[in-house]
């Protein structure tokens, strides 16, 4: 039981390591072992979070060696709800990919359900560990693992995987530097030493250039607002059955990094802060407005999605920028609910296609006569986006007010009503599309069985539908959660 | 102009803060930061506490045995991600340059006709995969260790495939089954890890297998057999890639 | 003069480092061929391998290999940098693989790696 912050992360590599000599045995096999691993991973992630509710944050030393000296795995309450988060979407989004790419040879699909057990286990990884070397290779297994499933997606794909491979790269590169900025000065590379280390003073030109390095790094790798540059066409093109991973969680892992470095290692009394955090927040600012405005004029439904993930990746970053507890749990809040709320709207778009093999916003006309299931959740994902009270998106930019109001941040807070005013307009037109609009004719591709769809595309929509609503009921109960650890590390 | 100012840019902002902060420390100061907290620990106790002469290796496979298991895995990644992104559409035919390999089938100028090739390449082969094995287990000891062996090992099979005729090769293999092997290498590592499980340790302690020996016996166990996995890991990703290029081939003029 | 030395001495190696780091990023935005962009990515990585390994020297100090009757830190440079360096580059070498292989794929669908023709034949699709 005391192994299971490890197990979290080994059982999905082991899955995947073993998935093309299982494929080659038997063509499910592989896509069994992977499944299975993010099944149990899931398991144990539940039960970890259960553990870290009753007695608090967990540390786990690999290896046996003391802290400074060996690798070690910090789990907290934020760090525990984020790993659910990843294991079910991850979960969910093994099964889902399973009724695509049914053209492509036995053992290619083999090894593509190994690159999506890795991008899992690069998601799990990030997360829960304490290193800062070893977040970098997270950070590659992730990244790495993103650029081959967005390649697979077509020959656009390949592009867009080229020019996030370019720009990824220089992400990569930077976040090195950065550390190893931080490594010159205090010879350590666990997060909490170096965090010590970094409190006895002193260390204040290291820590503004190592965060100008940083927020670079990770700004690239979350799709912040001048650095979003790669994101929309990497959405769009990539690979449609791990679509809602991709465009779901992997902008999400880097920011929470960012938040480590920025809250739990540089700690906020340091005198540039309040610098770099104005410099977040006006990222922030322009990227809320300027994704909400260029989603309003896509008409292909995933650049639609695409370009609103800047926007919201932007909701998350100006919870940081604020500072304070709460803004912070809001930010986080959002975090969880928007994994949901994009991971199933791209569910969503990936059964339309799988049904009727479009993309565009035009062919939506009434398409909730011919899949109820897949419209509700739509519709419920779209108004959670925009912020209505029972869904998940209301609580999350509720909190984000309430943060910002409470360190009179006024301009953030008129922002943030304005964004969620343009969300309305994109997403009241994708829901006319679905209601109003007359029908089009379109040839289905998936007729007959006892739902609209196969189970395996109908379970991860109405797990989300369920995620989405259960954030939004239970959201008192999470922002407790989460204040366990956010109390003693805001401004 | 936007790109050269943007350039400017970037190199102001790199080099500036190096130069005017005084952030970094003087070059080989034995009192620094880098080269005092961690690294003196690491020096004085891994020969006692890892059993290995070669310091190097006792902090990769060691104190930071977790980062290079995953290192293998980027290697693993890097070959599957190559097999599937130069895959063959299974409805587009190949082009064999078969005009191409005709020509490089010639003897060669009058000098190189005088030594068989198939005959040396036999003998050469061999005295590198020995050399490989000398690498890989005396890691721990000198200079080496997993990866080097790994690469000498995928280098023999890109002799093969440079040298031998298709029709006569020493070794072959196809692309899929040598990605198989490459995922079985960091799978080697994996379980090593979890072996300590049983014994009630923590994840790559090597000190609490379940074996009845010295615990820095158990180390020398522990860390040779995660060199092995690393060798298998490496040399199938090399041979992965091989394959999956040459597969590939299509020239220019013929697409 | 004596500070320029002095400086040149202690942390002249550093900007040497910083020069080549920027002569990739410049490389990378700069250049139009994809295939010179990766090479420029290679640089940029190897720029960072190198900061690394600076951050390794010591003077005075032999390769960390345990001599017999030698066990003070003093005598051995820093292993750690080296070690983690292990692992930069087996990243670069598979970042570069991978990136090869999608050049590869452009090549063959579009007959070209310049960017200017590459944005010219995605429109026209």
């Amino acid at each position: 039981m005391a192994n299971i912050p490890v197990l979290i992360v080994i059982l999905p590599l082991a899955a995947a390591l073993l998935c093309l000599v299982l494929t080659a045995i038997h063509e499910r096999l592989g896509l069994w072992a992977v499944g299975l691993a993010s099944l149990a991973s899931f398991v144990l992630s539940v039960m970890q979070l259960i553990t870290v509710a009753r007695e608090g944050t967990i540390h786990y030393c690999i290896g046996g060696y003391a802290v400074p000296y060996g690798i070690e795995f910090v789990i907290d309450s934020v760090n525990a709800c984020v790993l659910v988060m990843i294991s079910l979407i991850g979960f969910l989004t093994v099964i889902f990919a399973k009724n695509f790419g049914e053209r492509i040879g036995r053992m290619q699909r083999g090894a593509g359900y190994a690159v999506l057990s890795l991008l899992i286990t690069g998601l799990l990884g990030m997360t829960s560990t304490g290193d800062v070397f070893n977040l970098y290779v997270f950070l590659e297994i992730t990244s790495l693992s993103a650029y081959c499933l967005i390649a697979l997606g077509g020959s656009k794909g390949v592009v867009s995987a080229f020019r996030y491979m370019l720009v990824g790269t220089i992400a990569a590169t930077f976040y090195l530097l950065g550390i190893g900025v931080l490594y010159a000065a205090t010879g350590t590379l666990n997060m909490g030493d170096m965090s010590d280390i970094l409190d006895k003073g002193g260390y204040d030109h290291v820590m503004l250039v190592s965060m100008c390095l940083l927020i670079v790094g990770f700004g690239i790798k979350m799709a912040l607002f001048p650095f979003h540059g790669w994101q929309p066409s990497a959405y769009t093109h990539a690979e449609p059955g791990t679509r809602p991973l991709i465009t779901g969680v992997m902008g999400k892992i880097p920011a929470l990094a960012m938040f480590r470095f920025i809250f739990c290692v540089f700690g906020t009394d340091l005198i540039y802060v309040r610098f770099l955090l104005v410099m977040l927040g006006v990222f922030s600012v322009c990227g809320m407005l300027y994704g909400s405005i260029m989603a309003m004029g896509q008409s292909d439904l995933r650049k639609v999605l695409a370009y609103s993930s800047v926007a919201q990746i932007a909701y998350i970053s100006l919870g940081f920028a604020i500072g304070t507890p709460t803004a912070l749990a809001g930010s986080f809040i959002h975090m969880l609910a928007h994994a949901f709320m994009k991971g199933g709207l791209f569910f969503c778009t990936g059964a339309i296609s799988y049904k009727f093999g479009t993309y565009s916003l035009d062919d939506l006309g009434r398409i909730y006569k011919k899949m109820p299931l897949t419209c509700g959740l739509l519709v419920v994902a779209a108004l959670s986006m925009i912020g209505i009270p029972p869904t998940a998106g209301f609580f999350s930019k509720w909190y984000l007010a309430l943060g910002a109001a409470g360190a009179h941040y006024w301009v953030y807070l008129a922002v943030l009503v304005i964004s969620s005013l343009l969300n309305a307009v994109y997403f009241f037109k994708l829901i006319e599309k679905v209601f109003i609009q007359p029908s089009k004719d379109l040839d289905e591709r998936w007729s007959a069985g006892e739902f609209e769809l196969p189970v395996s595309i109908v379970l991860p929509v109405v797990v989300c539908f369920a995620a989405i609503l259960a954030i939004g009921i239970f959201n008192v109960r999470i922002f407790d959660f989460l204040m366990m650890t956010l109390e003693g590390v805001g401004l | 102009m936007r790109k050269a100012l943007t350039v400017i840019l970037l190199v102001i902002v790199l080099t500036v803060p190096f130069v005017f902060f005084d952030i970094l420390p003087v070059i080989g100061d034995p009192d620094s930061a880098p080269n005092s907290h961690v690294s003196d620990y690491y020096i004085e106790h891994a020969v006692e506490e890892c059993n290995s002469p070669n310091m190097v290796t006792a902090v990769i496979v060691d104190y930071r045995a977790f980062d290079t298991m995953f290192e293998t895995t980027v290697m693993f990644l890097a070959g599957i991600a190559v097999m599937l992104i130069l895959a063959e559409h299974p409805k587009r035919k190949l082009m064999v340059p078969t005009r191409v390999r005709r020509l490089n089938v010639h003897e060669g100028s009058p000098v190189y006709r005088t030594v068989n090739k198939d005959v040396m390449v036999s003998v050469i082969q061999v005295l590198i995969l020995i050399y490989a094995m000398y690498v890989l287990f005396h890691g721990e000891v000198s200079l080496g260790g997993g990866f080097q062996a790994g690469a000498l090992i995928g280098m023999t099979y890109l002799l093969d495939v440079m040298v031998c005729r298709r029709e006569q090769p020493l070794f072959r293999t196809t692309k899929y089954k040598a990605g198989a092997i490459a995922g079985l290498g960091p799978l080697l590592y994996a379980v090593t890890g979890m072996i300590p499980f049983i014994g009630g340790g923590l994840y790559l302690q090597y000190g609490k297998m379940p074996f009845a020996i010295h615990e820095a016996e158990l180390h020398s166990i522990g860390i040779t057999s995660v060199e092995i996995g690393v060798t298998i890991g490496v040399a199938a990703t090399i041979i992965t890639i091989i394959n999956a290029l040459t597969e590939r081939i299509v020239f220019d003029d013929e697409i | 003069m004596t500070a320029i030395s002095v400086f040149l001495a202690s942390k002249g190696i550093y900007l040497l480092t910083f020069i080549l780091l920027s002569l990739g990023v410049a490389g990378m935005i700069v250049c139009n061929n994809y295939l010179k962009k990766l090479i420029c990515m290679n640089i940029m990585q190897v720029a960072v391998i190198f900061f690394f390994l600076c951050l390794g020297q010591k003077s005075g100090g032999t390769i960390p290999v345990a001599l017999d009757g030698a066990l003070k830190a003093s005598e051995y440079i820093n292993p750690l940098p080296h070690g983690l360096m292990l692992t930069a580059i087996v990243v670069s070498l598979g970042t570069t693989g991978v990136g090869l292989s999608l050049l590869l794929r452009i090549r063959e669908k579009y007959g070209s790696v310049e960017e200017d023709d590459i944005i010219r034949r995605e429109r026209k699709v």
